[in-house]
């Protein structure tokens, strides 16, 4: 019985380039936005490569681990405290936010290997951002402890970090590389084997596929595009602080990921997009941005648990990602 | 002939309980060797052995003349030993094409950073795998269907799929967990048509779990029966219908 | 020595209320299978509750303690049926996710209505302390110490002892044959929660005398009482008791002898080093899955 819903493929490929054309058209809004709002389209694109990198182990992986706001912070604190003791031009202060972002993943992933999942998991992976969290806070010989590490003006190459144009030029181009490359990885035997473990890990096995290699990767590659990402925001707030990577912003990132549509890349970008202007209208209010998101988690879990991305597979099947590149 | 899989003295302890005890068989490439045996008698516990899911307490078990006892599953799966699952292997989430590309995983090459920049060789790779995996749906009449996530798909053509995708590889020794439950009586007999073609064929070794017993004494070529973890019969289903254990096994005390 | 025991016997005041707290965490987790990561919250929910019945409503401490606990029940109940049940049928994860992000509500909730204050506990009795040789036992102490043991002690009873208790385990081993032998499952479940979240919610009123009223108090609780149940032993009920006093005993004795900023990431350092070390924690069944 054949289903006229399954899309054919060589055309979805054809309407995927058009996906291409989004970082192109983007070049124009420094042109016509003002520095707040450019400041907010920045923030936009370091919590889609925040969203991007935890929509990986939870939506892909399958795992439950918190350990995002760990590598995000190690990120952040890491370009920092190279650029303010050892004078590390920014370029190559991301690359180590990457490489730190990585082996924190690493250390992550040994917990899920030996066996410990679901609560576990979770609990371990929370532990250890709050363990990060009080190592920033007592460390303050290095951190400045609750006070934040503020960073020497940065610039990238030969170009002055000094408004929020030339940084959304240069966070423009990593979220686009970091997000391509993320999408190789998943459109290939790669991502195909760091999905079926989430959707049977026993057979994965099965098949000749070494499961921990690829939960390794997983966690890996989760850590240093997070840790970039902590690089980048670094960079847009100009100063390092403990509270920003406490559990108020595992909910914050949670709710990016479930709003947008767990396991897709499309959905962390409109998870982003959707919800990072308001962490910053709703710090002013204590509270409330942990209410907000714990309501719209609730909201999206009990009515459109696959995301706003769902929404956009109902009127396209483009949208639909798959795990294989032709 | 070395035979293609041998079991010497295997036993299996769980927590005291003794799944498997001293099980000792050969079975061989092109033969269809049917294991049963009551509820319990450890039928599922032996394929998790030989597949390296379960370790082995006791005694060994040699693929090719290689001892596999000990190893880790994927490794077992890599040296040619695949399996079904009771409860269905396939991912859920993922279409039929991609379910048998994870098949062909092993095969397709492609180093991790020429996927991640997009090499030539890596996007060939996975061009040539995909079309692998196209043929051989196709070859099952599942054409169709590739595009869709199996989950919607009906019990029989998820059967079918999971077939295709254990046999992506050409397994020399295959193990098939109960492959007809769920299906439908044609299908059924489609199925075992199947599995008689892969090991008549093919050469291909198969051992499956099976209840529905007609379909066994019919379609296959040795029958091993379990019962308390122990082998208490092993020969062609003529042998196997007489003997007096096996009666008792199944009915209690004649 | 003397130090040794008077900090070992707040270490044990403190560690029955996790306990406590790892306690209904784990009763809530073997009657449904879920675990409640909002716990914490509803705790802290339970002792709100209190003072805004004492502060500005004027009642009592020990009616408003049982209306507290009683709210929390129905709470519970209402938990299970609003937003348990809806998702009953998706992956286990979303429980997971659930029941965070419903913690996550009620400590904005709390945040919002109260901000960056804390407040202090309204006091139970004011009582002359006792003094065992060196030892200094104040009333406050009996009194949790007091309460905790009467509670664990009647539900212990009543688990292995009462009718209900084994219809309890029959549930959580086979859900469709207690359904087949006529229990209401779905009942059963909203029920559990209830009873859950009334446990928590006295453990979060125990806490007055030695701590400070403030919307993180949730999670603190939460840590505490993971950490407790991975000590003893994930899924044990005795084992999340004995896992909490020792935890208890440990932050005391660790903040003094060795660095007082140590308190806060004892639960940390616990979990971690149980998980690593040996995950089934103490009195956990060790599971051996081959992959």
């Amino acid at each position: 019985m054949s289903d006229t819903k399954a899309p054919s493929v060589p055309s979805m490929t054809r309407w995927r380039r058009v996906y291409y054309l989004i970082p192109v058209i983007a070049l124009i809004i420094p042109f016509i936005a003002n520095e707040y709002l450019l400041w907010v389209v920045n923030a936009i694109l370091v919590y889609t490569l925040v969203t991007v990198g935890f929509n990986l182990i939870i939506g892909n992986l399958g795992q439950l681990a918190f350990a995002n706001t760990a590598f995000f912070g190690i990120g952040a604190y890491t370009t920092a405290i190279l650029m303010v003791y050892f004078d590390i031009p920014y370029a190559l202060a991301i690359v180590a936010s990457a490489i730190v972002g990585g082996i924190a993943g690493f250390l992550a992933s040994v917990t899920a290997l030996r066996g410990i999942r679901l609560y576990y998991l979770a609990i371990i992976t929370l532990a250890f951002g709050e363990l990060m969290r009080w190592v920033y806070l007592h460390g303050d010989k290095v951190t400045d402890g609750s006070d934040g590490l503020l960073l020497p003006k940065a610039s990238f190459f030969w170009l002055p970090l000094d408004s929020e144009a030339p940084k959304f030029y240069v966070f423009l181009l990593l979220t686009v590389l970091v997000v391509k490359a993320t999408s190789n990885l998943m459109r290939s035997k790669i991502g195909r084997a760091i999905v079926s473990i989430r959707d049977n890990e026993a057979a994965t096995a099965s098949l000749g596929i070494y499961t921990a290699r690829y939960i390794v990767l997983a966690f890996v590659w989760s850590g240093s595009v997070v840790g970039i990402a902590g690089a980048m925001f670094a960079v847009l707030t100009e100063r390092v602080l403990p509270e920003a990577f406490g559990l108020t912003e595992v909910i914050i990132h949670f709710g990016m990921v479930l709003v947008g549509g767990a396991g897709s890349i499309v959905g962390s970008v409109l998870g982003a997009i959707a919800l990072t202007t308001l962490p910053e209208y709703f710090r002013q209010f204590p509270g409330m941005d942990e209410l907000f998101f714990g309501i719209i988690i609730v909201l999206v879990l009990l009515f459109l648990p696959k995301g706003l991305v769902s929404l956009l597979c109902r009127i396209s099947p483009v949208f639909n990602e798959r795990y294989y590149r032709d | 002939m070395e035979p293609l899989l041998k079991l010497q003295d295997v036993s299996v302890n769980f927590a005291g309980l003794r799944a498997l005890a001293n099980v000792t068989f050969n079975a061989h490439g092109g033969e269809v060797r049917a294991v049963i045996g009551p509820n319990g008698a450890g039928k599922t516990t032996l394929f998790n052995a030989i597949s390296g899911y379960v370790p082995a307490s006791g005694g060994a078990i040699h693929f090719k003349g290689d001892p596999i006892h000990g190893l880790a599953p994927h490794d077992i799966s890599v040296k040619g030993v695949r399996r079904t699952f009771q409860n269905g292997g396939l991912f859920p989430e993922l279409t039929a094409l991609e379910n048998v590309l994870a098949g062909l995983h092993v095969h397709i090459e492609g180093s991790f950073l020429g996927i991640v920049f997009g090499s030539k060789e890596a996007r060939e790779a996975e061009r040539e795998g995909i079309a692998k995996a196209r043929r051989l749906l196709d070859l099952m009449d599942l054409g169709a269907i590739a595009d869709q996530p199996v989950k919607d798909l009906s019990g029989g053509q998820q059967r079918m799929v999971e077939i295709v995708r254990t046999l992506a590889m050409d397994p020399p020794l295959l193990l098939l967990d109960e492959p007809v439950v769920g299906l439908s009586p044609p299908m059924r007999d489609r199925m075992m048509e199947i599995i008689r073609r892969l090991a008549g064929e093919e050469g291909i070794g198969i051992m499956l779990i099976e209840h529905v017993i007609d379909l066994v004494m019919s379609g296959s070529d040795v029958i091993v029966v379990l019962s308390s973890g122990e082998l208490i019969a092993e020969g062609t289903p003529e042998e196997v219908r007489q003997n007096r254990e096996v009666l008792e096994a199944y009915l209690g005390h004649v | 020595m003397y130090f040794f025991l008077q900090l070992t016997l707040s270490g044990l005041t403190q560690g029955a209320i996790y306990g406590l707290i790892a306690l209904s965490l784990t009763v809530v987790y073997r009657a449904t299978t879920v675990v409640n990561f909002g716990h914490g919250d509803f705790v802290m929910a339970g002792a709100f509750v209190v003072y805004v019945l004492v502060i500005y409503l004027g009642m009592s401490y020990l009616p408003a303690a049982l209306l507290a606990v009683v709210i929390l029940f129905c709470l519970g109940v209402g938990i299970s049926r609003g937003f348990i049940d809806p998702i009953k049928s998706g992956p286990h994860i979303g429980f997971a996710m659930m029941s965070i992000s419903l913690g996550y509500i009620l400590r904005g909730g709390a945040r919002t209505l109260w901000g960056r204050e804390v407040f202090p506990m309204p006091r139970v009795f004011d009582t002359e302390p006792i003094f065992l040789g060196e030892l200094v036992v104040t009333g406050d102490v009996l009194f949790i110490c007091a309460i905790v043991g009467v509670l664990l002690t009647a539900f212990f009873v009543i688990f292995y002892r009462t009718t209900v208790g084994t219809l309890i385990q029959a549930v959580y081993q086979s859900e469709r044959g207690a359904t087949l032998i006529g229990v209401n499952v779905q009942a059963f479940h909203q029920s559990m929660w209830g009873v859950g979240l009334a446990m928590g919610a006295i453990g979060g009123i125990l806490i007055a005398p030695i701590s400070l009223l403030h919307p993180d108090l949730g999670a603190t609780f939460l840590i505490r009482g993971f950490a407790a149940m991975t000590l003893g032993g994930f899924g044990s009920l005795g084992g999340a008791v004995v896992g909490g006093l020792l935890l208890g005993v440990a932050e005391q004795n660790l903040g003094f002898y060795v660095n007082s900023a140590l308190i806060d990431i004892t639960a940390y350092l616990v979990i971690v080093a149980v998980l690593v070390i040996r995950p089934a924690g103490l009195f956990g069944k060790t599971v051996t899955v081959r992959m």
